[in-house]
């Protein structure tokens, strides 16, 4: 069966060596004929790897945890909470231009989802994770989120509301995950090491 | 409207892949690479906030790519076709189909070096192409530092208030939407008129052409699914542009 757009994704059995090979001959022609840089790709890796990624997201969070003034600047203007720290810069930069936290408590737990794409806050958390994308994730999600967030291992109590953000427009979403009890003693470095990508998107707790 | 465009809700899937890799695959990070280094290079950039100069980066790119470009590909193929490839192996494909239909590269161009990266059922371990533009690479991370974002300032008053119930409209789809489809002709509050206006990307995205205020509104689970099909103790917030509301 012909399917229409098939003919543009045309792929033989063997289909990770096959994308292997395309995207490294579509980089070579890309270098050769002078639309990027050899390094392009790499530096562009990198920046994720050591400049935006879930640790700065965490130590926003632990931050939150130790100072309340910060924590209310953090919930009403994420972007301006981030230049009273000292993080790398250009965290208002590409997919984090304009940044929203919503706060869980011991009454209210938020969920953020895309269901049309993948929109997700890079300077705070980085890139993605494949289960954000799953087409499963983003259609489960907005109509049971209670059952999905149970399958991923987080059975919340029948009183607990359930706030699920679709990251359709402008804002970039993410979640101030509830402090662990037992944790108050800790440094913010020591916080900051128990944060996790899914608590800071709401598919988890933060756990001691 | 097409089955992408109207995820939400769908029943009967089963579990959800929990898989916390970003890649899964090494080659995915080449594309996800090649499709950021296309945005950072995007001669729109001229007109953006950022104080972009895009005729001085010696790069041959000379189109505009932005999310909305990479998603017009990815939502105007047929559904069927659309859940049967991975998320990056879509940008694979509608990337270098852009390049293809735009002259940068042709179809035996490529099919030369996939051959010559190819040897024997596995990959060769041969090296990318050596030229060094540092020029190039300034401006991605000018881009990836400073962005682009769409937040301009008010051109005209909220046509909702706070509080205030709304519809979702239902426009005809075009090949890119910014709103979910489970939502079309459902009723919801308006939680929050969010400040200023805001662009979407250039480019024929349905009614999103012109900056506009944009709204965080609250639905019901009741009101989207019916009462006897919802989860109790949750809502849902979308964040939607004013030209997908209407009043009750």
């Amino acid at each position: 069966m012909t399917i229409p757009g098939d003919e543009m994704f045309n792929y033989s059995a063997n289909r990770e060596l096959e994308s292997s090979a395309k995207v490294k001959a579509l980089e070579a022609l890309l270098i050769e004929k002078g639309v990027i840089s050899s390094s392009s790709v790499d530096k562009i890796l990198d920046y994720f790897e050591t400049k935006m990624g879930p640790f700065n997201g965490a130590k926003l969070v632990a931050k939150a945890w130790k100072d309340a003034e910060f924590k209310s600047l953090l919930l009403k203007d994420c972007n301006a909470a981030c230049e009273k720290l000292d993080m790398p810069t250009g965290m208002s930069g590409a997919e984090g231009e304009i940044m929203r936290v919503a706060e869980n408590t011991s009454s209210v737990h938020n969920l953020i989802i895309c269901t049309l794409c993948s929109c997700y806050p890079w300077p705070t958390l980085g890139l993605p994770p494949y289960w954000f994308k799953d087409p499963t994730f983003r259609a489960r999600s907005a109509r049971e989120p209670r059952v999905v967030l149970s399958e991923f291992g987080l059975d919340l109590n029948p009183e607990v509301e359930i706030r699920v953000w679709d990251s359709s427009g402008q804002i970039r979403w993410w979640v101030l995950p509830e402090q662990p009890s037992g944790t108050e003693h800790m440094t913010e470095e020591e916080l900051a090491s128990l944060i996790t990508p899914e608590s800071m998107m709401g598919v988890s707790k933060v756990v001691l | 409207m097409k089955l992408q465009h109207t995820l939400g809700g769908l029943q009967g899937l089963g579990p959800v892949d929990f898989q916390k890799k970003v890649f899964v695959e090494k080659w995915e990070t080449r594309i996800f690479g090649i499709h950021t280094a296309m945005m950072a290079l995007s001669t729109h950039l001229e007109n953006s906030i950022p104080d972009y100069s895009m005729d001085e980066v010696p790069t041959t790119f000379k189109d505009i790519w932005t999310w909305a470009d990479l998603r017009r590909g990815a939502e105007s193929i047929s559904p069927f076709a659309y859940f049967q490839f991975r998320y990056y192996e879509k940008w694979l494909g509608g990337i270098t189909g852009f390049f293809l239909e735009k002259g940068y590269i042709t179809q035996e161009e490529l099919d030369l070096f996939i051959t010559k990266y190819l040897k024997e059922g596995n990959m060769e371990e041969l090296a990318l192409p050596s030229k060094q533009e540092d020029a190039i690479d300034q401006q991605i991370i000018k881009y990836l530092e400073e962005g682009d974002s769409g937040r301009r300032e008010t051109s005209s008053e909220p046509l909702f208030s706070e509080g205030q119930s709304v519809v979702v409209k239902d426009p005809d789809c075009s090949d890119h939407t910014r709103l979910p489809g489970y939502l079309r002709n459902k009723v919801g509050t308006i939680e929050l008129v969010y400040p200023d206006s805001y662009a979407y990307f250039p480019g024929p995205s349905d009614h999103l052409q012109t900056p506009q205020v944009s709204y965080s509104v609250k639905f019901l689970p009741e009101n989207i699914w019916g009462k006897e099909y919802s989860e109790t103790g949750s809502v849902v917030y979308a964040d939607l542009f004013e030209c997908y509301l209407s009043n009750l």
